[in-house]
């Protein structure tokens, strides 16, 4: 099988899952920077801020491996379009600039 | 005097100058491409763009990592200044970089992909999109990353 036929699928889905784990909280994990410590899932701060990034990239690397492998065996005869590799991340990115607005309004 | 974490920053940064030299001259390779070699603008973009492509992702990988290091530093105390100060446009421009540079990283295997074969008329318009993607995002995130870590300075407070 040619792996590099999903590349594509791993940007988009990356993308759409680290944006939805971001949004609605399904971060992998959690740090506690101050006290140098993760935690499974979406936790609250303990004696100082906590991290999500770290955990929302943990959750689009899981979905998006998960999803190609799974796509894996239906685009060897059939590849899908191009575009998916740039147009979804680019879609993803112009999202972020709207969720973001805030910090620029405010 | 310097500590782990300002040598780190300062990696950082030099790596992510490296990047964007790298990935913008790939970018203007491959938005305008030149054939002749004439003057200076002309010999920027002639030059052969996918040997930039393997540079590019790892000059990309350890400037993220790099930064990924350094992150929690700036989080319990920069971030703090910055939120204490009600610099609110400025903690938006920081949290848009780790956004975007977050997902340019899972364009990275694709975007070797589309290198893999720069002749290839199929892929030309990916090529076009995903260097150009990966370029504005490394050069808002460095000039972000420039203004947050300034900030003292640019606003003089």
């Amino acid at each position: 099988m040619n792996i590099t036929r999903v590349f594509g699928i791993f940007a988009a889905v990356f993308a759409i899952a680290y944006t939805a784990a971001f949004e609605f909280h399904w971060e992998l994990f959690s740090y506690h920077p101050k006290l140098g410590t993760f935690g499974w899932g979406r936790q609250p701060s303990i004696n100082g801020p906590v991290m999500h990034w770290y955990g929302s990239m943990g959750t689009g690397l899981v979905v998006a491996f998960a999803a190609s492998a799974i796509a894996l065996p239906f685009v060897q005869k059939k590849p899908l379009p191009h575009w998916i590799g740039w147009a979804v991340p680019l879609v993803c990115i112009l999202a972020w600039i709207w969720f973001l607005r805030g910090f620029f309004t405010r | 005097m310097f500590t782990a974490v300002t040598v780190l920053l300062i990696l950082h940064g030099l790596c992510a100058v490296a990047l964007m030299g790298v990935l913008s001259h790939q970018a203007f390779a491959v938005l305008f491409p030149a054939k002749s070699t004439g003057g200076f603008v002309t010999a920027y973009r002639a030059v052969s763009a996918a040997r930039f492509t393997n540079a590019s992702i790892v000059l990309y990988v350890v400037t993220f990592v790099l930064g990924s290091v350094i992150y929690p530093a700036y989080r319990v105390s920069a971030r703090i200044w910055i939120e204490t100060a009600r610099l609110w446009p400025i903690s938006g421009l920081f949290e848009m970089k780790e956004q975007a540079l977050a997902i340019g990283l899972g364009m990275l295997p694709f975007y070797w992909l589309i290198w893999r074969d720069a002749k290839d008329p199929d892929t030309r318009t990916a090529r076009i999109w995903t260097t150009s993607i990966l370029c504005v995002v490394v050069w808002y995130s460095f000039l972000a990353g420039h203004i947050v870590n300034n900030v003292r300075g640019l606003l003089g407070q």
